[in-house]
């Protein structure tokens, strides 16, 4: 389906949101199973689906057990003499958030459906600030690059003779822990050469910008977005009824 | 035995159509210094990442010191084959520069003490004591470089893979380099150049490998240096 980017950007928020709202199970999974059927919708397979997912399936399990274990509330489901270790209320919680996190992470992959020159297009013909818009998508780009860079700083650390998969657990989070600011720094010294790049290339230079291209909202981008921001109110509303 | 062996290795970026490297045949023993020459993209990176198990062969076999290289994990890999990437900033991850010396050493559990004179000994050899404590991103390119290599010499590999030493190096900080790394390679350390800077080749490369195009255009053999004058 050829939509324009500014409906998927609708979609997405819409999707987010209710992920956001709702801390049901029942709920959730429910709002995933659009997200993931929407992906459909635009060729998405399923198992493209999972490997985008994948990277934050070690943070999704992390926060499954500390939810699990200090939500307390329900049925206690399992404990350690006295002190109970798993409840009902905090497996439903630990649930929430593991779908919460996947239904936003699935919709970002709307996203990767347009160039972050439409995206950029899209925000400023919406009268967002072309600079605002432009922070934006640089911010969105700098995802992957973070991600690499810190890819390659494992691959580094590795290629230093570091066993990672044989360090203990509690050693490995140190490490984590003390590579982390460098990477961040790291991560932050080139988006600051970024802007000097460009600046040094006329960044801002002009008050007005113009455009050698437009976009322009058919009448099935708007029926979409009229469809999902009515149900989103509306869902919206019955959540607080 | 060679210590490093490449057989009908070809290779092709996933989603990507081109085949980068096509049925490379290389044994690279532990007592040479081999130099990697040819034009940008003709897939001299992409050999070198193949050799250390950072990239996968989508054709053929690597072995490493007669086991494939696939069995190995890229911690094991590191212990026997330092390398240098062709962008020091993407190997450089330490708050300090004697941090980042020492990383490898430390994190292998050597005592402090020789952990502590390691450190000294390359921040004097490479010049860089006066920024013992400064954040190895701040460094100038050359600076970065040199650091690189120190990073990954004081590991003490048996095998180098050095991409571009060079570049960004003034004229006696190269000729430092080279007479640092023929001292480690008359001690049974083998290497692999890869260099577009035809003195430094000249001067350290006992065999001279050119690639292009993803193929083995002509290779000296040992001791020659019949390909690289071609």
């Amino acid at each position: 389906m050829k939509l324009d980017p500014r409906t998927k950007m609708v979609m997405v928020v819409c999707l987010s949101g209710l992920a956001l709202l709702y801390n049901t199970p029942g709920q959730l999974l429910l709002v995933f199973a659009v997200t993931v059927a929407l992906l459909m919708i635009f060729h998405f397979e399923l198992s493209v689906i999972g490997d985008y997912l994948k990277p934050f399936l070690s943070l999704m399990l992390f926060l499954l057990v500390i939810q699990c274990v200090f939500s307390p509330g329900g049925e206690v489901l399992l404990a350690a003499g006295p002190v109970p270790l798993i409840t009902t209320g905090g497996l439903s919680m630990g649930v929430c958030v593991v779908l919460r996190i996947m239904t936003v992470a699935a919709a970002a992959m709307l996203f990767t459906t347009f160039s972050s020159r439409d995206f950029i297009l899209g925000l400023v013909q919406w009268k967002v600030p072309y600079e605002l818009a432009f922070m934006v998508s640089i911010a969105l780009r700098f995802l992957p690059v973070f991600r690499d860079e810190l890819s390659n700083v494992v691959t580094a650390v590795q290629l230093r003779g570091v066993e990672l998969k044989k360090v203990p657990w509690r050693e490995k989070m140190a490490l984590y822990r003390r590579l982390f600011f460098p990477v961040v720094y790291g991560t932050m010294l080139k988006a600051q050469q970024l802007a000097v790049s460009m600046e040094a290339r006329g960044f801002r230079v002009y008050p007005r910008r113009t455009y050698l291209r437009r976009l322009n909202l058919l009448g099935a981008d708007i029926a979409v977005m009229l469809v999902c921001l009515v149900s989103t109110i509306m869902l919206i509303a019955l959540h607080f009824t | 035995m060679a210590f490093l062996e490449l057989t009908r290795v070809s290779f092709s970026y996933p989603k990507r159509g081109r085949r980068v490297l096509t049925e490379i045949d290389l044994a690279l023993d532990r007592d040479e210094i081999t130099a990697i020459v040819g034009p940008n993209g003709g897939g001299k990176t992409t050999l070198t990442k193949l050799m250390i198990g950072v990239l996968q062969p989508s054709g053929g076999q690597i072995r490493l010191d007669g086991r494939p290289l696939a069995g190995y994990s890229l911690g094991e890999i590191g212990r026997r084959v330092g390398y240098v990437f062709q962008n020091p900033d993407v190997q450089l991850f330490c708050g300090t520069v004697a941090e980042e010396i020492g990383f490898g050493l430390t994190n292998r559990g050597y005592k402090p003490e020789m952990v502590e004179e390691r450190i000294q000994f390359y921040l004097d050899y490479f010049e860089l004591g006066v920024y013992r404590n400064v954040f190895p991103l701040h460094l100038s390119r050359g600076e970065k470089q040199r650091l690189a290599i120190a990073a990954v010499l004081a590991n003490e590999p048996l095998f180098l893979i050095l991409d571009e030493p060079t570049a960004g190096l003034d004229a006696y900080r190269k000729k430092l380099l080279a007479d640092y790394l023929q001292k480690i390679a008359r001690l049974g350390r083998g290497m692999i150049l890869v260099s577009h800077d035809e003195p430094f080749v000249g001067r350290m490369a006992e065999r001279v490998v050119a690639l292009k195009d993803g193929r083995i255009q002509s290779d000296s053999g040992r001791k020659g240096n019949a390909a690289y004058e071609a």
